[in-house]
């Protein structure tokens, strides 16, 4: 078995992964490797060929390849060693990863620090306890957008999306451009699930119905889908009775969710927070296990790439601390505690003691106006900032100074009338 | 017998308007309208439990409600067009445990066999179906067909593993007790497994429970007592029946895939042949193991002599995250138990866990009209979902639910015979739950008739009943994978990121005799795709595989049988055409 050495391993060459490496050599450390199973670099960005990107970053809207590739080539005029095509199948509490390919076959890679960005993976039929039959023609949002951008095939001609997430609103443009029927969008919730520019320029622009607080109930069809029975919900997410109606397609996608692709951050051991499905991570992303860091969509699901990028740096940053021996191998932390209508905030603790800078980012409840998000340590208010709207598919962002003294709480709560 | 019939079920469906007949062989014809399905179920039942009674052919129909039947007709003109094309010794309808498991075990004969299925591969029906359960032989009537082949399938399971070599664990089946009120029904259970032979069949206590599943303290149960059956056994079905195909392909044996029996031709007593939609093939025996449809075969045949009423279950699969508890299948019997038990013909499953350590719930038991109606319902996946005991587990571990349907009969017992009426066709019908572990006991029986009937074949010498061993890289050490890459690179793509299953394993299926071509077919042979992400990743990878390796074109790749293609055609092809055009 082949045996390596690294100061520092990134597993996932998407957009976090790509920042993370180039950050980490940036920032000093000398042996980095990224690895990834794809036979190419960019993760999920090379079949966005949507724009939209980086209006954060680069103050202009770029498609999700050319995006990734701004990164891939940074990456080429450096010396990180990249392995492509390469499946890790663990990583160990030791910082081992074991990963394969065919051209080296096992590999043993043993590293000082590790930052996991993974990615995330859609949420399927049977998780989302569809029911009916079990015919081609129902798809994920994820999957049809690969077949149709990256192979160049259309996976049906009359197709129905069930869930507003946003690959779902993307795709719902993308089918339509490209001469499929698109009769409608349902989603379970009474709000969307995707960004509102999406719904804005993705459904309204194609005059592609949005159906609130609806679902599909059955799947017709033994062999290839031959229509949905799609149904209104009330307020507990019942069927009403009466409301059942049957739509004749050939397609269903499925934009339901994103989960956090962990499987490998769990099989070496660290703590996972049930909100985020990623791991807890502190101020630096640095995961229970010191030297393991995680970042992307494997922390939590993010919507924007900007804020993807800015999870790699900050992982970086902290794996080439630990790599230089700044790290306590033991920290103790202060919490972060969401408060009002915050449902999650990450990162989930701050290193007790040592003040920082810390890049946070949240997620509310449920819609809200002229909100007002509070952040507190101990009993002074540290941070205040005006929200004029807030939803659940958009992510917060902000950078906070703390002492780390004492726990962190972060309110979001109505607007004081000036 | 008829009089005394009539007067039982006019006592036990009053108001309902029923016809019924007896023939010589004491199988009794119903037909009549009635206002639910479940009557009509009921009724069959009933009528198959009265005394002399062998076996109920059932053709009530239900008020407003369109059974659906399949039409034979367009199959058998477009066989008859084309003529004989094949003449065979043995044609074997169906290619699921029992068409297989027989193919095979007479393929160790000098005859020329034939095994058709109407689907894209072998094991697609109930076979596929089901949570892969050896039963011991506890849950079975005493005195029937089913004990007796239950209990010998059961025994006769470790040699199939140890020549075909399927995985095969003999992980035990316990029922603890925790209500005093269970206690008479696990006696109960125990005594029927001694009446029908079980191997060495165990009452324990609570301290026999703790040594044989220690992490049942983590429960705090108050165990009273409880029954251990260590003879039970799990499998992964299509491994079994894939490998049973495989190995009687080896052995000589033809599968007729994507072939819909249509007509058996017989004449003067005698069975001839079938029509199927590929063409006649003449032959001197034809066995029945069809299925939910067996009985429309043998009607066929001309045997009319029991009626299939489909019984479907719903069954969960959990990620793998949410470990099993309990090496077993243990079911624990409490007061919950009591309410959530049905009538005795429509009990379903257990928790219990696959050979790869997932959680597998259910299947529930539900009767349907459409026989191919293998669709999951609320209600089904929550009884499925009920038989879990682990307060950790639930909905959210979920990664895949599905459901098959049981060809269950009205006597509820297997049909396994040669017809009395055509000689030559042999009857292996009704086969649901224990069939799976009856199925090695079901071939053997199956080949006692045959030889009994054809007393000149010959044993072959070159009969091979070992099976090839799958290379399975999950399982392999790190230092065994590095190893098996440098010999052969392939091993070193992972295809499917969920299940680890490479690039290798999956032309190692294409290498087969039966060569998976949908996607769904690998899957049943690889495990690709079966994993959490359910083919999202990697369903293209394996699409793009198979559309290389077979030549075909990616439109052209299916996802299971029939018209289920998964992509319609290239991106903008007729806008391309039309420029062209211009």
């Amino acid at each position: 078995m082949k045996k390596l050495e690294y100061d520092i391993a990134v597993i996932g060459g998407g957009p976090a992964g790509l920042q993370a490496a180039l950050t980490a050599r940036k920032e000093g450390a000398e042996k980095v490797l990224l690895i990834e199973r794809d036979v190419e670099l960019g993760g999920i960005l090379q079949q966005c060929i949507h724009d939209g990107f980086g209006i954060h970053r680069f103050g202009k809207r770029m498609a999700g390849t050319e995006y990734a590739q701004t990164f891939i080539d940074e990456l080429e005029q450096t010396d990180i060693d990249v392995l492509l095509d390469t499946m890790v199948l663990e990583v160990t509490k030791d910082k081992l990863i074991y990963a394969c390919n065919n051209k080296d076959g096992m590999m043993e890679i043993s590293c000082k620090a590790v930052i996991l960005s993974m990615g995330c993976r859609e949420r399927t039929a049977s998780q989302i306890q569809l029911m009916g039959y079990r015919p081609a023609g129902v798809l994920t949002a994820g999957t049809v957008q690969r077949y149709i951008n990256l192979e160049g095939y259309l996976p049906g001609q009359t197709a129905v999306i069930l869930g507003s997430g946003d690959i779902g609103l993307i795709m719902a443009r993308r089918m339509t451009l490209e001469g499929m029927e698109v009769k409608g969008v349902y989603e379970v919730m009474d709000a969307p699930g995707g960004l509102t520019r999406n719904i804005v320029q993705c459904l309204d622009d194609y005059e592609i119905p949005l159906h609130l607080s609806s679902t599909v109930t059955k799947v017709h069809g033994k062999k290839r889908i031959e229509a949905v029975t799609v149904a209104k919900l009330d307020e507990n997410k019942k069927v009403i009775p009466g409301t059942e109606e049957t739509i004749e397609c050939d397609l269903l996608v499925l934009a339901v969710g994103l989960i956090p692709e962990n499987e490998l951050s769990i099989g070496c051991g660290v703590e996972m927070d049930p909100k985020t499905r990623g791991p807890m991570l502190d101020h630096r992303f640095m995961t229970s296990i010191p030297g393991i860091f995680a970042c992307g969509n494997v922390a939590v699901v993010f919507d924007l790439v900007d804020y993807v990028s800015r999870s790699g740096e900050v992982a970086a940053e902290g794996a080439v601390a630990y790599v230089n021996g700044k790290i306590d191998e033991q920290p103790e932390y202060v919490q972060t505690i969401p408060e009002g209508n915050v449902n999650f905030v990450v990162p989930q603790r701050i290193a007790k003691g040592g003040s920082a800078k810390v890049q946070m980012y949240m997620r509310v409840k449920h819609p809200d106006k002229k909100t007002e998000l509070e952040i507190r340590e101990a009993d002074e208010v540290i941070q205040v900032k005006k929200q004029a709207f807030v939803a659940p598919p958009e992510m917060i962002s902000c950078e906070v100074e703390v002492s780390g003294n004492a726990d962190v709480v972060v309110n979001m709560k109505e607007a004081e009338n000036e | 017998m008829l009089e005394k019939l009539k007067t039982s079920l006019a006592e036990a469906f009053p108001g309902i308007e029923l016809n019924l007949s007896v023939n010589e062989r004491s199988i009794v014809t119903v037909s009549g309208e009635c206002d639910a399905w479940d009557t009509v179920v009921d009724v069959g039942h009933f009528l198959a439990k009265q005394e002399g009674v062998k076996n109920v052919v059932n053709k009530m129909t239900v008020k407003g409600l369109v059974i659906p039947k399949k039409d034979y007709a367009p199959f058998a003109k477009k066989g008859k067009e084309k003529g004989v094309i094949r003449k065979a010794d043995v044609v074997i309808v169906g290619a699921g445990v029992c068409g297989c498991g027989i193919a095979r075990e007479l393929s160790k004969y000098e005859l020329d066999i034939i095994v058709t299925d109407m689907a894209d591969d072998v094991c697609t029906g109930a076979s596929k179906a089901n949570n892969g359960n050896i039963h011991p032989g506890m849950s079975v009537k005493p005195g029937t067909l089913k004990a007796k082949l239950n209990i010998e399938g059961n025994r006769m399971y470790q040699k199939w593993a140890d020549e075909l070599g399927f995985a095969l664990d003999w992980c035990g089946c316990i029922g603890i007790v925790t209500d005093e009120r269970l206690m008479p029904a696990a006696q109960m259970v125990f005594q029927v497994a001694q009446i029908n032979g079980v191997h060495e069949p165990e009452m324990i206590d609570a301290e026999r429970a703790l040594e044989l599943e220690p992490n049942l303290a983590k429960r705090n149960l108050n165990i009273i007592g409880g029954a251990y059956f260590p003879s039970f056994g799990q499998v992964e079905s299509y491994e079994v029946v894939t490998a049973l195909a495989e190995n009687a392909a080896e052995n000589g044996v033809e599968f007729m895939l994507n072939t819909t029996v249509a007509e058996v031709l017989h004449e003067d007593g005698e069975v001839k042949g079938v029509v199927t939609d590929r063409g006649i093939i003449e032959a001197k025996y034809v066995i029945n193991c069809a299925g939910v449809y067996a009985d429309e075969i043998s009607a066929m045949a001309g045997d009319e002599c029991y009626t299939i009423h489909g019984r479907k279950g719903t069954l969960a699969v959990l990620d793998r995250h949410m470990k099993p508890e309990f090496k077993s299948v243990l079911m624990i019997l409490d007061a919950n138990m009591i309410q959530n038990q049905k009538n005795a013909e429509s009990k379903g499953g257990a928790m219990c866990r696959t050979n790869e350590w997932q959680m597998l719930l259910g299947p529930s038991a539900t009767e349907v009209p459409d026989k191919e109606d293998n669709t999951t319902t609320e209600a089904d996946l929550a009884y499925a979902m009920a038989t879990n005991s682990n307060p950790d587990a639930g909905y959210k571990d979920i990664i895949k639910t599905f459901c098959g349907v049981r060809p269950a009969d009205y006597s509820e017992d297997f049909v396994i015979e040669m017809s009395p009426v055509t000689h030559g066709f042999i009857n292996v019908g009704a086969i649901q739950s224990p069939g799976f572990a009856s199925a090695p006991a079901i071939a053997k029986m199956v080949e006692e008739i045959f030889l009994n009937d054809a007393k000149d074949v010959k044993k072959k010498e070159n009969y091979n009943p070992y099976g090839k061993r799958k290379v399975e890289f999950r399982h392999l050490t790190r230092e065994e994978q590095d190893a098996l890459i440098q010999k052969d690179p392939r091993y070193g793509r992972i295809i499917c990121r969920c299940e680890q299953i490479t690039e290798g394993e999956i032309l190692d299926a294409l290498k087969s005799h039966i060569i998976p071509t949908s996607v769904d077919a690998i899957k049943r042979r690889t495990r690709a795709g079966m994993g959490r992400c359910q083919g999202g990743f990697c369903q293209p990878k394996v699409l793009e595989i198979l559309a290389r390796e077979l030549g075909k074109e990616w439109t052209e790749i299916h996802l299971k049988d029939g018209n289920s293609q998964i992509l319609f055609s290239k991106n903008r092809e007729k806008a391309e055409k039309g420029d062209e055009q211009s």
